[in-house]
C-alpha cells in the first residue's frame, strides 16, 4: 500500500471495545452500571476532600496498578497511560484481531487522545521540587508526563508501526482522535486503528482550578434538569478497534457498528461558552459525511455536561439540525453516571453509544428531576429504555468551541 | 478596612476585570444591567477572593448577587464570618 497514494474509499467498522471508568474496570461491568443507572460519582477518596469546596468526582475505584502491570513496566506509566493500556488491551482482545497476520501492524494507526496527559506525574514533580526543594527530577518524568505518552505506549505494547500520535482538544479530544482514525482508514492511509482517549487529571490544584471556573456541581450531575448545577470531573479511558469493513467480514469479526461519518467545527466564540451554530454545524457535517438524514438517527449520546449553558445550547442545536424529528429522538447524557472525563469523555461515550447500537438498550440520563422548560426533548430520564438503534450520533462540544461529532450506523 | 475602602476596592475590581465604566458603579446598580460577560464575572469573583481573602460560595440560596449592594454587603459578611472563625 502506498500511504501517500490516491485516496481510496473504504467503509469502516468497530470490532472491539475496551474501557475503564468510575463505573468499573472493563466494558461488561461499566455497561451493567450504565443500564442500571448507577452513579460513579462519590466523595473524593484519593486526596483530602476537606481541602476542597467541591468534594465529589467520578474516580476509578478499587484500582491497583499492580493488578494490571508488572513492577518493571509501571515506572514508565503515568495513571493516564495505565488507563489507556488497560482499555486498549481489552479492546484488542475483544476484537480478536491479529496484527501479525499479513503484517497488519505496519498499517495500523494508534491515535490516542488526552486533554492534559501525565497530570499526576507533573503534580508530583512540581510538589517534589517546589515544596520539598529537591532539585533532582526523576529521569522518567518527561517520558511519563508528555501528552503523547499513552499513544507511544500503546504502539510499544502492541507492536503497532503505522501512523501514531496524540490528539488534544479538551472535551472533544476523544471524538477528534477516533474521527481522524476513521478518516485514515476510510481514505486508505491505514487499514486498522487502535484509537480512543484517556484522562486522569485529578489533583487538589486541578479541582481548585475547576472550582474557580464555577462550572462544577457540588452534589450530583443532573444534565438537562431544571436547577442543574454543573459538571463533575471524571477519569478513565475508552479504546476501540477500527477496521475496513471488508477485512472485518473476511475474518468473521463481530461488528459493533459502522463508523458512518464525522463532523467537525469551531465556534470561534467564547473560550468557555458554547455556540449553538457551532454544534449544529458539526452535527450536520457528521450526517452529511455519513449520507444519513436526520430521520435516520434514533439516539444521540449528548455532550450533556450538566452546566446551565451547555444543556440549553445543545438542545437548541439539536432542534436546529433535526427539526420536528428532535422530539422523536432519544437523547441521553451518560456523564450523569461516569462524570466528565475530559479528554477521555468522548471515548467513554463512544463505548456507551456502540453498546446501545449493539444491544438495543439506550442508557439513561440519571438524576433527572424537574424538567427545564428550555430543555424539552426526551432525555431518557433515570431508566434505560429498549429501542432499536439503527443510527446514532455522539456529540462532543468542547471548551474553546472545538466541536466533534461521530455518526454510527447499525451493521445489518 | 473601612466601609469606604471595601467599596472602593470592589469597584476597582469591577473596573479592571470587566472594564465597567466607573460612573455606572453605584450601590443600586443591577449586575445584569452592567452587561458583564460570564468569564469576566468569574474573574471578578476571583479578584474579590484574592483581595479580601474570602471564599465566595457558589449556588448558595443565602448568597445571591443581584445588585452591587449585594456584593458589598456580601463581602462584609464573608469578612465578618472569617474573623469569627
Amino acid at each position: 500500500m502506498n500511504a501517500m497514494g490516491p485516496i481510496d474509499q473504504h467503509r469502516v467498522v468497530i470490532t472491539g471495545i475496551g474501557s475503564i471508568s468510575s463505573l468499573g474496570h472493563n466494558v461488561p461491568t461499566i455497561w451493567e452500571g450504565l443500564t442500571t443507572g448507577q452513579s460513579g460519582i462519590e466523595k473524593i477518596s484519593r486526596a483530602n476532600a476537606e481541602m476542597l469546596h467541591v468534594k465529589i468526582a467520578a474516580e476509578v475505584k478499587d484500582y491497583d496498578p499492580a493488578d494490571h502491570f508488572d513492577e518493571k513496566q509501571l515506572p514508565f506509566y503515568d495513571r493516564f497511560t495505565q488507563f489507556a493500556l488497560i482499555a486498549a488491551r481489552e479492546a484488542i482482545q475483544d476484537s480478536g484481531i491479529d496484527f501479525q497476520k499479513d503484517d497488519l501492524f505496519e498499517e495500523t494507526a494508534a491515535i490516542v487522545a488526552s486533554g492534559v496527559g501525565g497530570w499526576t506525574t507533573i503534580d508530583e514533580a512540581f510538589t517534589r521540587m517546589y515544596e520539598t526543594g529537591q532539585a533532582r527530577a526523576h529521569p522518567l518524568t518527561v517520558p511519563r508526563l508528555m501528552i503523547s505518552a499513552a499513544a507511544s505506549q500503546v504502539t510499544m505494547n502492541f507492536g503497532l508501526k503505522g501512523p501514531a500520535f496524540c490528539v488534544s482538544s479538551a472535551c472533544s479530544s476523544g471524538n477528534h482522535a477516533m474521527g481522524e482514525a476513521y478518516w485514515m482508514i476510510r481514505t486508505g492511509r491505514a487499514r486498522a486503528a487502535v484509537t480512543g482517549g484517556s484522562e486522569a487529571a485529578f489533583s487538589i490544584i486541578a479541582q481548585r482550578a475547576w472550582e474557580s471556573v464555577r462550572v462544577l456541581a457540588k452534589d450530583k450531575c443532573r444534565p438537562f434538569s431544571k436547577g442543574r448545577q454543573g459538571m463533575v470531573i471524571g477519569e478513565g479511558a475508552g479504546m476501540v478497534i477500527m477496521e475496513r469493513l471488508e477485512d472485518a467480514i473476511a475474518r468473521g469479526a463481530k461488528i459493533y457498528a459502522e463508523v458512518a461519518g464525522y463532523g467537525l467545527s469551531s465556534d470561534a466564540g467564547d473560550i468557555v461558552m458554547p455556540d449553538q451554530k457551532g454544534g449544529e454545524k458539526a452535527m450536520r457535517i457528521a450526517l452529511q459525511s455519513a449520507a444519513l438524514n436526520p430521520e435516520d438517527i434514533d439516539y444521540i449520546n449528548a455532550h450533556g455536561t450538566g452546566t446551565q449553558m451547555n444543556d440549553v445550547t445543545e438542545t437548541a442545536a439539536i432542534k436546529g439540525v433535526f427539526g420536528n424529528h428532535a422530539h422523536a429522538l432519544k437523547i441521553s447524557s451518560t456523564k450523569s453516571m461516569h462524570g466528565h472525563a475530559l479528554g477521555a469523555a468522548s471515548a467513554l461515550e463512544m463505548i456507551a453509544t456502540l453498546k446501545a447500537v449493539e444491544t438495543g438498550i439506550v442508557p439513561p440520563t440519571i438524576n433527572y428531576g424537574e424538567p427545564d422548560p428550555k430543555c424539552d426533548l426526551d432525555y431518557v430520564p433515570n431508566e434505560a429504555q429498549e429501542m432499536t438503534v439503527n443510527g446514532a450520533i455522539s456529540n462532543s462540544l468542547a471548551f474553546g468551541g472545538l466541536n466533534a461529532v461521530i455518526a454510527l450506523r447499525k451493521h445489518a | 478596612m473601612t466601609d469606604e475602602e471595601i467599596k472602593k476596592k470592589i469597584y476597582d475590581i469591577f473596573e479592571k476585570e470587566a472594564r465597567v465604566d466607573r460612573a455606572n458603579l453605584t450601590e443600586d446598580a443591577v449586575l445584569e444591567d452592567l452587561n458583564i460577560e460570564s468569564l469576566d464575572m468569574v474573574q471578578i469573583l476571583f479578584g474579590i477572593e484574592e483581595t479580601f481573602d474570602v471564599y465566595v460560595p457558589q449556588d448558595d440560596e443565602n448568597f445571591k448577587l443581584e445588585k452591587m449592594s449585594d456584593v458589598i454587603n456580601g463581602v462584609k459578611q464573608l469578612m465578618a464570618e472569617k474573623a469569627e472563625s
